[in-house]
């Protein structure tokens, strides 16, 4: 257990180091006074000469470029990312609130199409060129080739705009004054043609990757002597067959995870809603800079984050890493 | 490895079609904007026009026609999408079988600055640099490979390591064939079919960042192109433009990424011969 957390570590360090040197050396390639390369000239034009002098003096911009560089990575550490001009607050505040509503999203979406991508590309491979996994496969051969972006603008004008059966942007109704129960079911409405439209982006890889694995483990001896000691169908399906199959799900979604973040991110900005993808694209359009070095410095560290907690749920789901030495 | 490119696509209905839609779309790209009518940049006062026979798909909001914008994004998306697996299998190519040939210390950094690269979202990252540099077209194909070429120096590195300690390889080395020698008169041949592959898979993955980025307004504002064409149309999403407006150009997309999705997927039993036998539905 500790091999494949001890292996994996120096990855997470070296693409925590990639995002810092990014944020870090970018502005300051851009031509002119560091402080207007960083925050851009919107930003300097509606700064008070209080919270300029702040910043020079915190990230040290009037100093040689290596202290810059460990000021720099210092008031990262405290969680200083710098003043959003256009928020007019803290980076960070204005992060962090938007933070809940794209753990919403992508927990809906991931768990979703996890949990069916996984029970279908079971079905299906136990089925192998049968009916059913025929029409399954070409399905979801086809789902591949559609960007989950325009999935969610078909969804939005199909049954927003057309059929009018759900609301069109945000998470919630404005000024309705729900509490409880209605509040609960109006965020649901509010998610669910965003997460249909993350869900059906992503679930396809994790079918796809489930049925071959299936294939796979179905000829292994162990799932004929499991046939041999006459255990029921379903019990070799999920128990022996199944449970095998899940491991290469569980390696491949620390990669996907950065995927569906992308995905939500344009999806977000198609439905409006308030989470990190529409911070993202306000700030380009206000081009706020400050706010798009914190998100991508945020997106990081929760991918690394996740990432670092699936090596953790793997070991604990291969029997063969708990006893590896 | 005795896997023939042709036959393999035989067999494979889904590669079949996957190789006619790709064609379908080079040759309108390559011949469509001869043929298109209007200048896709073009603006009228005819905005919003259903379809009529002059306009076969109507005109946008700024009278534009609909049907030329498509044809000429297709050159966009296919320009960005080849130069992009051309530039990142070069950057693989090159990572990979040096990391495989040298080892030890570069080998190591060099992996882990790939895993890094691989964990982080690329998109998050291009729109963060492009906000900075604002870039042009020929920057932005730059960016993008800068940015796609990781997964695929991992697969070429793995090749490359078996295809390393090969009887014809330490004959090479014992007449004092060098690294590089090696690289190009041996290894890189060898990779071949892999190589292919990944350029698809590149190509793929490039069409769809160049249309991401685009809806989002990171383009050359000189250029045509699907992202564009679908961003200017959800803005009017209150209109019913949007079926002869968005959706064509939704779709089009989509027909390019799903052709390039299909190719990849028959051409995989070269990345992994054990999967022949799997893929057979």
């Amino acid at each position: 257990m500790r091999s494949i957390i001890g292996r994996n570590l120096p990855t997470y360090f070296a693409a925590l180091l990639i995002i810092l040197s990014l944020n870090f050396i970018l502005p300051r390639m851009m031509p002119g006074d560091p402080l207007m390369a960083i925050y851009g000239e919107e930003a300097l034009v509606a700064m008070t000469p209080e919270l300029k002098a702040f910043l020079l003096r915190s990230f040290a911009l009037d100093k040689p470029i290596w202290e810059q560089f460990f000021a720099y990575l210092y008031q990262m550490g405290r969680g200083n990312l710098g003043f959003s001009y256009y928020h007019s607050a803290p980076t960070l505040e204005v992060i962090l609130g938007r933070v809940p509503w794209t753990i919403l999203l992508i927990g809906s979406a991931l768990i979703l199409s996890t949990t069916f991508g996984i029970l279908l590309g079971i079905e299906s491979g136990w089925r192998r060129g049968k009916p059913l996994d025929r029409s399954l496969l070409s399905g979801f051969m086809a789902l591949t080739g559609f960007p989950d972006f325009f999935l969610g603008m078909v969804f939005l004008l199909v049954f927003g705009v057309s059929l009018g059966f759900f609301p069109l942007s945000g998470s919630l109704t404005p000024y309705s004054g729900l509490s409880g129960l209605p509040l609960l079911f109006d965020m649901v409405r509010h998610l669910i043609l965003p997460v249909s439209a993350l869900t059906l982006g992503h679930m396809a890889g994790t079918y796809l990757l489930t049925r071959s694995a299936m294939v796979t483990v179905l000829r292994e001896p162990y799932i004929l002597s499991a046939r041999a000691k006459g255990l029921p169908e379903r019990v070799i399906c999920y128990r022996h067959a199944g449970r095998n199959s899940l491991l290469p799900v569980v390696t491949r979604t620390g990669i996907w995870l950065g995927r569906i973040i992308t995905g939500t991110l344009f999806i977000e900005v198609i439905f409006a809603y308030p989470g990190l993808g529409t911070l993202t694209y306000e700030a380009l359009l206000a081009r706020d800079y400050a706010v798009l070095q914190g998100v991508l410095l945020v997106v990081a560290i929760v991918v690394l984050l996740a990432n670092f907690s699936l090596d953790l749920l793997y070991a604990r789901i291969d029997p063969r890493i708990q006893h590896a030495h | 490895m005795h896997i023939s490119i042709r036959g393999e696509f035989r067999k494979d209905t889904f590669g079949q079609a996957g190789l006619i839609l790709l064609m379908a779309t080079t040759a309108l790209a390559l011949l469509g904007p001869i043929a298109v009518p209007y200048n896709p940049n073009h603006q009228t006062h005819w905005a919003f026009k259903s379809p009529s026979t002059f306009h076969i798909l109507g005109t946008n909001h700024v009278g534009q026609d609909n049907w030329s914008r498509l044809v000429h994004g297709a050159r966009t998306s296919l320009l960005v999408g080849f130069s992009v697996a051309c530039i990142a299998t070069l950057i693989s190519t090159l990572v990979g079988s040096s990391c495989a040939l040298k080892g030890g210390l570069y080998e190591r950094i060099m992996m882990r600055f790939v895993d890094g690269l691989l964990i982080i979202p690329a998109i998050v990252v291009l729109i963060l640099v492009s906000a900075y540099t604002k870039p042009r077209l020929y920057l932005l194909i730059v960016l993008i490979s800068l940015f796609s070429w990781a997964g695929g120096a991992r697969i070429v590195r793995a090749q490359a390591l078996s295809l390393k300690d090969r009887a014809h390889i330490w004959a090479a080395r014992s007449f004092g064939g060098s690294n590089w020698y090696v690289m190009r008169r041996h290894i890189v041949p060898d990779l071949g079919p892999i190589l292919v592959v990944e350029f698809i898979h590149s190509f793929r993955r490039a069409i769809f960042m160049e249309a991401g980025l685009a809806f989002l307004g990171i383009c050359d504002p000189a250029r045509v192109s699907w992202g564009i064409m679908m961003r200017n149309a959800i803005e009017y999403s209150y209109m019913n433009v949007w079926v002869w407006w968005l959706v064509p150009a939704g779709l089009a997309l989509s027909i390019t990424i799903l052709s390039l999705a299909f190719i990849g997927h028959t051409l995989e039993p070269f990345m992994e011969p054990r999967l022949r036998e799997h893929v057979d539905a």
